[in-house]
């Protein structure tokens, strides 16, 4: 049996609120509340309600790079400094804790900017070719719902998109 | 391994010239210059131009102050009461001029040293206050730092202004003419430093006090400077410094007694300079 | 009296053609901006090369004044980049939402400016050709930076906080890069779809896109303060009279988020009036970075009478002097009329009258930044030319050759400023379009009871009138 995908086009964010609700309550026998993808405009945080908390492990890594910039970074000057012994300065000790505590600062940021920018790319899945049903109304003002369903769900589904006035379906048979 | 290098050594790294600093010196090249045998002849600073190959500037870059004498002779007219007998309508006095020399103070809390971002002036274990023209980027922070202000930077390539033929033949071989860009300053003449202590090596004995005499105390008539090791105890400079009871880590100096005329330029400040001036004292 | 600070009942569609078009034919007036900002950079660019082929005596500096102009304007250009991003960082943490039409180019200028700013560090050098050795390279010498020195920070400061912002630039503009794709044809297409990284806004990217701005905007924000607390130290750290003052890191950070904040009013005013930006940059949002602007501006004034009270108490002959000399020397006009733009002339932000008239808020915001560079130039200067040393004391008017490089920098920050109001949308779609959503969206009781709440949180309890 072949799969189909299909992605309801609505105009206004409650009405794909609704029938996310409804795929959730199981209005649908065997659709579940996990295959759907949303596709929307603007961030809608409340939308996690009817979809369940996904994750999303940004924060572990913002907080390793962070760890890893403190360590790193004040290891890495003492060492640097420590081999560069023949030009002590100012009567100022060969590893200066004030300035390195400055340093390592600034260091501590990069490494959680960057860990975090990294783990935004791989965790959102960015860089990767869209999706061959996206809309461009969904970057204007259209709420979009994906699902993945087995094709005897198809009319049951596009019913219930319907059901809450969708604006426009569109299907393809998934490969 | 830098790891290991850094916990073993941790507490010697942290040592700083509180603690006794980093270095063991080999020697401390110090001054004592006694302001009273000062008469401003200049004699010092036109010795300095030659053994240092100082670049001359010209009239109009010397009247923007973009010049570098390493030893300059400041002149200042701080006692007008002096000044009585005369009647000129000069802005300066006839009587009553003092001067000061000033040349690198060599300070073992150095300033200029820590701000340099590319390490390119440092303390040597000679106590001296180095500048390597090589590494300097001339970011020219070193001289914002220097409460003495005695750090000349080189505005423009001098080497082919200064120095017209058949001048160039008179710079001095044992050091180098600086390019554009890099900045410069008293080096307590170290070129004859090294000569003296490579001498001393090749003899297998210490370098004797007096054996050699920088560039501006060798030309002073009056012997108003006196250089040497302060390491060495019995040397003149230790003893001027001990006469007048000025002492390195030491930022005040007892006033009580009128002998002691020791002073060290802006000792508040905590720079450590090993330069000693000896007051001068006025037949009022 | 226009009092909302957006109309809630704009058409999305309606904000998407707005920005877009603004991306699209230049007008006249945009290639005359363009040829003046490319003449100035020319001046600069020439006035750069002389100085290299000559030396940097041609810029009148001299013996002990060693900084002049290049430093103060470095210091200017990195106090402006630090309202963009850091105003954009907080009022995002405190969903201060009307920060949303006009964060975009203030973060863009924060960009800009630093890279306008990083290269008078560059230019100054004696030698710039080395420059290279500042970076923490490793080498078969062993030969590293010293890291004891406030320029090394500044190295690394500068380095930290131009990624950090570039990228939350970047990554805030991903979803509306997505919507430039989706609309644009020819070379731009092919730009936008390698830049929106295939954003197509499903929750996943959402999700993520929420957490990773959010944490940006935390690391931002002490990022900011410490950016320029640590060009403070460049001053605050040396011994010299006038510089070695401890309360120089909170100084510099009030003057950077002042002549920012009045530089955003420059180009709000600049971007409303050119693009017609009408709708989304209004008259309410205006008011309230004015209002921001005169409280920074208070806190700014009285940060500098710390620092006069603190010398003139500490009873330090040097500092004092130089305090005085800055009174009553020869920099006392420049001095006065930091104090003038700086302290005096922000009490205009203070009426509404005035807030509300464009034309007295461009002028008043131009003048409040000739102030902040003028505070810049007083800090470095008198400072370096009247300091410990009496027989040191010197002041040169500084050479045309330097003025040429300042005037420059100011073509070159426009310059990628006008590529980059073509390029990028200035204004934030996505989040324009949130705002009115929002917006829209208190408004009706029930749905602000359910708004922003997760699955396990508790059902809220829903007023039915009782029957």
């Amino acid at each position: 049996m072949s799969k189909h995908r299909i992605m309801g086009l609505f105009s206004d964010f409650e009405q794909a609120f609704a029938a996310i609700a409804d795929i959730r309550a199981n209005k649908i026998h065997g659709v579940s509340v996990d295959d759907v993808t949303l596709k929307s405009p603007i961030e809608h945080p409340e939308i996690e309600e009817v979809l369940g908390e996904r994750p999303a492990h940004v924060p572990k890594f913002t907080l390793m790079g962070a760890l890893f910039g403190l360590t790193f970074g004040f290891l890495f000057l003492a060492s640097a400094q420590a081999t560069f012994l023949v030009q002590p300065q100012g009567g100022k000790p060969v590893v200066p804790l004030p300035s390195n505590f400055v340093l390592t600062y600034e260091l501590l940021i990069l490494f959680g900017v960057a860990f975090t920018v990294i783990s935004f790319f791989i965790g959102a899945g960015m860089g990767r070719k869209r999706d061959t049903l996206y809309s461009e109304m969904v970057s204007l003002d259209q709420v979009g719902v994906l699902l993945e369903v087995d094709e005897s769900k198809a009319q049951a589904l596009k019913d219930l998109f319907k059901e809450h006035k969708v604006v426009e379906i569109r299907e393809e048979v998934a490969r | 391994m830098s790891l290991k290098n850094i916990l073993e050594n941790w507490s010697h790294y942290r040592r700083g010239i509180e603690q006794g600093g980093h270095h063991k010196y080999e020697h401390m090249w110090g001054m004592a210059l006694d302001l009273n045998k000062c008469i401003g002849c200049n004699a010092c600073s036109v010795a300095c131009y030659a053994e240092n190959n100082l670049a001359v500037v010209g009239h109009d870059r010397f009247a923007k102050n973009q010049v570098m004498h390493w030893l300059r002779i400041e002149r200042y007219w701080d006692e007008p009461d002096l000044d009585k007998v005369s009647d000129s309508t000069s802005q300066y006095q006839e009587h009553g001029a003092s001067f000061l020399p000033m040349m690198c103070q060599q300070c073992n809390a150095a300033t200029c040293e820590p701000v340099c971002p590319v390490a390119a002036t440092y303390h040597t274990p000679d106590g001296l206050n180095a500048q390597v023209y090589n590494r300097c980027i001339g970011s020219r922070y070193c001289s914002n730092n220097c409460p003495y202000r005695l750090r000349y930077f080189n505005w423009f390539s001098f080497y082919e202004s200064s120095w017209p033929a058949p001048l160039h033949l008179q710079l001095n071989p044992d050091l180098t003419v600086r390019d554009k860009g890099v900045m410069e300053k008293c080096t307590f003449c170290v070129q004859r430093i090294r000569v003296a202590k490579d001498k001393a090596k090749m003899e297998n004995r210490k370098v004797v006090d007096g054996e050699f005499q920088t560039s501006c105390q060798q030309s002073c008539p009056t012997t108003a400077i006196v250089f040497g090791d302060m390491l060495d105890p019995e040397s003149k400079v230790s003893t001027l410094w001990r006469t007048h009871q000025v002492e390195l880590g030491k930022t005040k100096q007892a006033k009580q007694n009128r002998e002691l005329r020791g002073y060290r330029v802006f000792e508040a400040l905590n720079t450590e300079p090993k330069v000693m001036y000896m007051e001068r004292v006025r037949e009022v | 009296m226009q009092t909302k600070d957006i109309n809630e009942q704009i058409k999305w569609a309606q904000i998407n053609k707005d920005v877009l078009s603004s991306m699209e034919n230049p007008r006249m007036a945009y290639w005359v901006a363009v040829a003046v900002c490319v003449a100035m950079i020319a001046c600069a660019a020439a006035a750069v090369g002389y100085v290299y082929t000559t030396g940097q005596g041609v810029l009148d500096l001299y013996w002990p004044e060693m900084w002049g102009l290049f430093i103060a304007t470095f210091i200017f250009w990195i106090g402006m980049s630090h309202s963009g991003t850091l105003l954009s960082a907080i009022l995002h943490i405190v969903h201060a939402d009307w920060r949303k039409p006009i964060y975009r180019f203030a973060e863009a200028m924060t960009t800009f400016s630093l890279m306008t700013a990083g290269l008078f560090p560059i230019i100054h050098l004696g030698r710039m050709w080395n420059l290279y050795w500042v970076l923490p390279y490793v080498s078969d010498r062993g030969i590293w930076p010293n890291f004891r020195s406030p320029l090394a920070w500044d190295c690394f400061a500068i380095f930290t906080y131009l990624t950090s912002s570039a990228l939350f630039l970047f990554i805030g503009m991903i979803p509306d890069l997505a919507i430039c794709r989706d609309n644009a044809k020819g070379w731009r297409k092919k730009l936008y779809t390698v830049l929106s990284l295939g954003w197509a806004g499903t929750d996943r990217q959402w999700r993520h896109f929420r957490k990773t701005y959010l944490l940006m905007a935390c690391f931002l924000i002490p990022l900011a303060v410490s950016v320029h607390s640590i060009v403070s130290s460049d001053f605050a750290m040396s011994i010299m009279p006038g510089w070695h003052v401890t309360s120089f890191p909170p100084y510099f950070v009030a003057g950077a988020l002042y002549s920012g904040c009045a530089a955003i009013i420059t180009l709000f005013i600049i971007l409303r009036y050119f693009f017609r930006f009408e709708e989304y940059m209004t008259i309410p949002i205006l008011e309230k970075t004015c209002k921001l602007t005169f409280v920074i501006a208070m806190a700014w004034s009285y940060l500098n009478l710390i620092e006069f009270a603190a010398t003139w108490y500490g009873h330090d002959a040097a500092a004092k002097e130089v305090l005085w000399d800055k009174f009553t020397g020869p920099f006392s006009p420049y001095f006065w009329a930091m104090l003038f733009f700086g302290s005096v002339l922000p009490f205009a932000l203070a009426f509404e009258k005035l807030r509300r008239h464009l034309p007295t808020m461009f002028v008043v915001s131009l003048l409040l930044n000739v102030g902040m560079w003028l505070e810049r130039w007083m800090i470095v200067s008198p400072t370096l030319s009247l300091s410990y040393h009496p027989f040191a004391w010197k002041v040169v008017w500084p050479s045309m050759v330097q003025w040429a490089v300042v005037f420059g920098s100011f073509g070159w920050f426009g310059l990628l400023f006008l590529v980059f109001v073509k390029v990028f949308p200035s204004v934030s779609m996505y989040e324009v379009k949130e705002m009115v959503y929002h917006r829209r969206r208190a408004h009706e009781e029930d749905q602000a009871k359910i708004f922003h709440r997760r699955t396990s949180d508790p059902q809220p309890a829903i007023d039915t009138p009782s029957a």
